[in-house]
């Protein structure tokens, strides 16, 4: 085999390199537009982005029905980057050096959006990103399709001061940026109302808690004195399911304290009985009930692919296909899959969401929709009792955070900045 | 807010009105009520809140029984025509009856009729309503309810009728808690001093953490109430932390009873058999979804034997467990005996390719695992609240502790893996079919792991990833515990729950994670094989 | 003269693989910067940059196979090292970022900025200076690494006692860098770096400057563990691997040696991390996961424990793999993966040299047999050093 200690590293590397090049599928014949898919696959983040790979590879498949964009195929290009971060920017830089993609769908969490966002930017490519986040980023080369923090949190708790009546608030989270962010974001705007420090109780556990007693019941004490209280909970996947096995055992009602999640939906209920738990609340921008022709067709389609009539649909995914319709109709309108062309033809562009309205790309690459509040039922579904009568801007730079509320974004031209400040008069930084 | 809070009072009043009222058997004709019934209907939750008070007002007893079927979400409205009616899910239809008369109507399809909404705020104020109706009701249970809505009100209004109520009341355990909410009502009211400082003490007396939420606002009345609530509030906080004390020990015992169950597995093939089980978790995750699958094919086949699921669970779990652990090691580990190191490395690729497995074979989510209705709920103990998952949990750890002992002293397989523990080639000698026993014990170690995952899936998320969660605590047990030292497990599983549970409160949940593991490091430096060290050469490594 | 010197402290393999890698530090960015995209032999950046991050985990992988393959300490938490020389780094290119962040802010970071933190905390100062952040690079590990190691050598916590606690280390640190509170950006971890020592860190330039630096560094371990393990004390290492019990009853101090290797290492790793981050442009906690440093003994154990270059191939051979199959079967990769390592404990016990080692030995058996028909030598095995037995 080998010979030689040198002759086995040099084959080695010889290998490894030609391998790496021959890496992409068959070179890819010129009538296919290929489209990069960028969810973890495996890890921890399996879980939740896995359905979104799925999503992906539907409304692909719908499009070529249809007949392709600009009279040619997509042709999806999966990889896995396995809920690692530094593999994500690795891998976005494959899917656009190498697999030559005109965009790419993918990322779940903050952190592996921050891993690949300088890619995106040095190679001027185009990201949909289709998750709620913390906001306070807004990039050229990124489209932010999922909600900004005042397209889901504040909505909610005015909610539930206005509804409920609540005057008490547990901020609960996940010890990561997101939370705190959404929970720095929410104290200021309740300090604002009038909510006293005492009535705030901020609590953050590690990723993956799994043992909520003490917390529960500290909840508990929190809420039995006679005032009003809810929990707004900004905890992350994983821990969601044992928190409300807690809470149903712990016997807290939805009538005595209810809570209001960020991140659970009809995919995180699908693993609870959510029998005890009726009434506990989540904001989205989309629930599977909601009742809208659109999305009736969507399920259904959906279900159809899946050949599975009982995997769920949630606001991820209605992301997602907000933003793959808008890209498809961003590149039909400038005729190509350049970025820049699509970058410049994206924003104004208009397409249906899933809740009976249309969703538009604004200048700050975020876009427009309905807040949907919705209570727990006993089969997983949500029953929407409140939507925002018009539609909300998301908004990038917080208007609570005393280092965002002079910023804005306005991507098109001449303006052209991610973070102009409005009261120096000068793009901030310099971005590209 | 003040509006809502008004209005729910108000619809108690009249609930008590009506009530009054019902005794004289007064009932409205279908005509005067069906337009009512229909109002509930309303496009906003206030015009809702409107017609349920409407309604209440008519004192008609097929009130309350409209307003229960509208708080559990079973009132319908029909697109067309926009009437309200009783609905029950019928494949796509709805089985429809009159809301008023509960005759039988024509099936409605899903699609064409809509529920009528109702959030957490109708909800309660529905309970309050009810409540007012109820208060004589001859159901124990209403009774309850209907002081409980009360005491959440406390509406001074309600004090006639609660002394009513009161004088009539039977049940010891029902009067008690309406004159607690009689209490309640007396401390919000604008009575004499003397009355109020009674309803201190009546207060006082009851569940002391209501207690607290009632008497805070008085503390700082000028005056006799004032001192009375000081001096209460002062009683309760005593009694509070003594209590707060006694909930850090359960707690503790109970996350340390989750530690041993996730590690005891471990102590086995890792501290007996000094092999590095890094798919130790993947051996729970099995156990788990062995639970779901059984609960799965109850659901479908059986849906009566629900309760017993989990006990069908645990020997299926033990089993399937088990026999992976045994085909792993006849497969892979028996080559590595003697590389304890390089069992790592094997037992580290297994976990991936199991994990991958479960993935690729029931997909990446969640799937859901119930609660048997014996392992849901709570009950107070004193001022602790305990779950019975938890409680079982705890139960179920030290059986298997206990049983597992028994295993390894008292059988004949015990003995066998013990003496090959010590010394496999004088065992050997002595006739022991060593290849055998290491096959058993990793088995046996493995379908423990399995059945832990059985009582981990009544309290995690059962995911591909359930095993990664628990393999690192797993080993700073087993580790701290002393490697090969089954009560060292015990103690060190236990003592990591109870220091986690005390730190907690004053560190907070993660400051109070890292700690611990801060102060398993230090502990190892003074005692640099665990807890309960293994005397002899047989240790040395 | 100094190729003499060099020679008595580097074998031949160790020579071979030096010049290597200062051969490809050399060509690699030469080939990148200077051949036009359409030679076969340019290698375009996303490659250079690739490998770039494959040389970084294989001088982690040097680090670890020191104190893992020589001295017989299984540490289950070198990627804590790893990461804390990351993160000095990192704060280092944050600093450079200067008023650049997106809220123009001078001196805090963007994520300072929008959680509302007033001024620099004070483990943040002198990081704007590159010397000096250097300087932490190897400090911070390696004091670490001191006084873990002092602590648990003079104790005597050995194998999976020591392996164990390595682990809670990076655990422990894993959470602590996860807090928000502690200033390290949390979960997000440092990010949208600018330029490095006034160069545009995603210039194609700078991009084969680090890869070049990545390959000397990796040299130059090379060198420095080739010349450890030859001087007497590497003898002495190697005899505490075998049989730890028996060296300090003839008097050595193991305690000492062990720590001397271990905080070497533990700088190595420190080393490693502050060239990956530049190269794959972010650093955040997740770098801690305990499974990360799990994952670096496997590289050790693919190339072959206890050899010097064998963590090199084996970090390569396996990231490469990952790579590779993440993108070619992004839905079952992990069945490759796993079932790699368990045929490499299985078959190649000795890693990938090791089966190249036999592989030799049953070579110049089969001359041997040839050459006169005497009874085979000596099993193969018994030419390899002996494995370190645990408890059975």
């Amino acid at each position: 085999m080998f010979n030689l200690p040198a002759k086995f590293i040099g084959t080695l590397a010889a290998a490894a390199m030609g391998a790496s090049l021959a890496m992409s599928p068959a070179s890819a014949a010129d009538d296919t537009i290929k489209v990069g898919i960028l969810h973890s696959l495996s890890g921890t983040m399996a879980i939740s982005e896995t359905t979104l790979k799925d999503t992906m590879l539907f409304l692909i498949d719908e499009q070529n029905k249809k007949g392709g964009v600009l009279g040619k195929k997509l042709e999806a290009v999966v990889v896995d980057p396995a809920s690692d971060w530094p593999l994500f920017a690795e891998k976005a830089r494959q899917l656009i050096e190498q697999d030559k993609v005109a965009a790419v769908f993918g990322c779940w969490t903050s952190s592996s959006r921050k891993s690949v966002l300088p890619v995106f930017e040095e190679l001027n490519s185009m990201l949909f990103y289709p998750v709620q986040y913390e906001g306070e980023e807004s990039s050229r080369n990124v489209f932010y399709t999922g909600a900004a923090p005042n397209q889901q949190a504040i909505p909610a708790v005015d909610y539930l001061a206005k509804e409920e009546g609540v005057e008490r608030w547990v901020l609960a989270g996940t010890d990561y940026v997101y939370p705190q962010t959404t929970n720095k974001i929410l104290k200021a705007y309740l300090n604002a109302k009038g909510v006293k420090d005492e009535d705030i109780m901020i609590n953050y556990t590690p990723f993956g808690q799994s043992d909520w007693q003490t917390i529960v019941s500290d909840i508990k004490k929190f809420g039995s004195t006679g005032k009003k209280t809810a929990v707004v909970s900004t905890i992350n996947g994983d821990a969601n399911v044992p928190f409300y096995k807690e809470l149903a055992n712990q016997g807290i009602k939805a009538e005595d304290i209810p809570v209001v999640a960020f991140s659970v939906g009809e995919e995180e209920l699908a693993g609870l009985d959510t029998k005890p738990l009726v009434g506990h609340l989540a904001a989205w921008n989309y629930f599977q009930s909601v009742d809208a022709d659109a999305n009736a067709e969507f399920i259904k389609e959906w279900h159809a692919y899946t050949k599975n009539d009982k995997r769920v649909t949630n606001d991820p995914m209605e992301a997602t296909y907000i933003g793959f319709n808008m890209w498809v109709k961003a590149v039909e309108a400038a005729g190509t899959t350049d970025s820049n062309a699509v970058i410049d033809s994206i924003v104004g562009t208009s397409v249906p969401n899933l809740s009976g309205g249309y969703a538009t790309m604004m200048p700050n690459h975020h876009i427009t929709k309905p807040v949907l509040i919705g209570e727990v039922q006993d089969d997983g579904q949500f029953d929407i009792v409140y939507q925002t009568p018009g539609l909300v801007v998301g908004d990038e730079w917080s208007d609570y955070l005393p280092g965002s509320k002079d910023l804005i974004s306005d991507w098109r031209k001449p303006m052209s900045c991610g973070n102009f400040n409005i009261v120096s008069g000068k793009c901030g930084g310099v971005t590209n | 807010m003040r509006l809502n809070r008004l209005l729910s009072v108000f619809i108690l009043m009249l609930g008590f009105c009506c009530h009054i009222a019902q005794s004289n058997a007064q009932t409205v004709d279908d005509a005067t009520l069906r337009p009512l019934v229909q109002a509930l209907a309303g496009d906003n939750f206030e015009n809702t809140t409107k017609a349920i008070s409407d309604l209440v007002k008519t004192g008609d007893p097929r009130v309350s029984k409209i307003l229960d079927a509208l708080s559990a979400g079973d009132l319908y409205v029909a697109k067309a025509d926009k009437t309200v009616f009783l609905g029950k899910r019928d494949g796509s239809d709805y089985a429809a009856t009159d809301a008023l008369t509960g005759a039988k109507l024509d099936p409605v399809p899903r699609s064409a009729a809509e529920k009528i909404k109702v959030n957490n705020r109708l909800r309660r104020d529905i309970a309050a309503a009810i409540g007012g109706l109820t208060l004589m009701s001859d159901n124990i249970a209403e009774r309850r309810s209907a002081a409980e809505a009360i005491l959440k009100t406390r509406d001074p209004e309600s004090i006639p009728l609660l002394d009513q109520a009161i004088a009539v009341e039977k049940d010891a355990g029902v009067k008690a808690l309406m004159q607690q909410a009689k209490a309640a009502a007396v401390l919000n009211s604008d009575a004499a001093d003397d009355v109020k400082i009674a309803a201190i003490t009546e207060v006082s007396a009851g569940n002391s953490r209501a207690a607290l939420g009632l008497l805070t606002p008085l503390e700082n009345v000028q005056g006799p109430v004032g001192e009375a609530a000081k001096a209460a509030i002062d009683s309760i906080n005593t009694k509070l932390a003594f209590w707060n004390a006694i909930q850090n020990v359960v707690y503790g015992l109970s996350l340390g009873s989750v530690l041993l169950l996730a590690a005891i597995g471990l102590a086995i093939t890792f501290g007996v058999m000094g092999v590095i089980n890094m798919a130790h978790g993947e051996m729970v995750m099995i156990g788990a979804y062995t639970t779901f699958v059984v609960q799965q094919i109850i659901r479908t086949s059986a849906p009566g034997l629900f309760d017993y699921s989990l006990l069908i669970a645990l020997p299926a779990a033990f089993l399937v467990s088990g026999g992976i652990g045994v085909v792993i090691e006849r497969g892979i580990i028996r080559f590595l005996y003697g590389r304890p190191l390089e069992t790592l490395l094997a037992t580290w690729g297994i976990s991936l390719v199991l994990q991958q497995a479960i993935r690729s074979w029931f997909g990446a989510s969640n799937v859901q695992v119930g609660n048997p209705s014996w392992m849901a709920g709570s009950f107070d103990l004193g001022l602790l609240t305990l779950t019975w998952s938890r409680l079982w949990i705890i139960v179920f750890a030290l059986s298997v502790f206990a049983i597992l002992q028994l295993v390894l002293k008292k059988t004949m397989l015990g003995l066998r893996m013990r003496a090959v523990t010590q010394n496999r080639r004088m065992a050997s000698s002595m006739g022991i079919r060593t290849p055998w026993v290491d096959a058993l014990t990793f088995g046996l170690g493995s379908g423990i792991a399995g059945i832990a995952g059985v009582a981990l899936s009544q309290i995690d998320n059962v995911s591909p990833n359930l095993g990664q969660g628990y393999i690192i605590d797993s080993f700073m047990v087993v580790v701290f515990g002393g490697v090969g030292n089954l009560w060292g497990t015990l103690v060190g599983a236990m003592s990591l729950g109870i220091a986690n549970k005390f730190l907690e409160p004053f560190a907070g949940a993660v400051l109070g994670k890292i700690v611990v593991l801060v102060l398993i490091i230090l502990f190892i430096q003074k005692r640099p094989r665990g807890l309960f060290a293994l005397k002899g050469r047989a240790i040395e490594a | 003269m100094i190729t003499q010197w060099f020679f008595t402290h580097v074998d031949r393999r160790g020579g071979i693989a030096i010049a290597l890698l200062v051969a490809i530090a050399l060509l690699v960015p030469l080939s990148n910067l200077l051949l036009p995209q359409t030679s076969p032999l340019h290698i375009p950046t996303y490659l250079v940059s690739l490998i770039g991050k494959y040389l970084t985990y294989a001088l982690l992988a040097v680090a670890l196979d020191l104190v893992w393959g020589f001295c017989g300490i299984l540490s289950l938490g070198h990627g804590a090292f790893f990461a804390l020389g990351g993160y000095a780094m990192g704060m280092y290119l944050m600093r450079q970022i200067g008023p650049r962040g997106v809220y123009a802010d001078p001196v805090l970071p963007d994520f300072m900025v929008f959680l509302n933190w007033k001024e620099l905390p004070w483990f943040w100062h002198g990081f704007d200076n590159f010397w000096f952040a250097a300087l932490m690079v190897v400090l911070v590990p390696g004091a670490l690494a001191f006084g873990f190691g002092w602590l648990a050598f003079r104790s005597r916590v050995t194998g999976v006692y020591l392996s164990i606690i390595t682990q809670a280390l990076t655990y422990a640190l894993l959470l602590a860098f996860f807090r928000n509170d502690m200033g390290f950006g949390g979960n997000n971890g440092l990010t949208d770096f600018k330029d490095i020592l006034g160069f545009n860190i995603q210039a194609g330039t700078t991009r084969s400057m680090l890869f070049a630096a990545t390959a000397l560094f990796l040299a130059l371990a090379v060198f420095v563990s080739s010349f450890i393990i030859r001087s007497k004390l590497g003898k002495v290492l190697v005899g505490v691997r075998d049989a730890e019990s028996r060296m300090r009853f003839l008097g050595y101090r193991v305690d000492r040696y062990k720590l001397f290797v271990w905080t070497i290492s533990a700088m190595m790793a420190g080393i490693a991390g502050a060239l990956y981050v530049p190269q794959v442009g972010i650093i955040n906690p997740s770098e801690f996961e305990p499974a990360n440093s799990i994952e670096a003994v496997i590289w050790v154990a693919v190339g072959g424990r206890g050899t010097i270059i064998g963590p090199i191939i084996g970090a390569v051979l396996v990231n490469f793999g990952k790579t590779y199959f993440t993108a070619a079967f992004p839905e079952i990769w992990l069945f490759a993966l796993g079932a790699l390592f368990i045929i490499v404990t299985l078959f190649l016990p000795k890693g990938i040299l090791g089966l190249y080692g036999s592989w030799r030995t049953k070579l110049a058996d089969r001359a041997a047999r040839k050459k006169d028909s005497a009874p085979p030598p000596v099993a193969a095995e018994n030419v390899h050093l002996p494995e370190p037995q645990a408890a059975e």
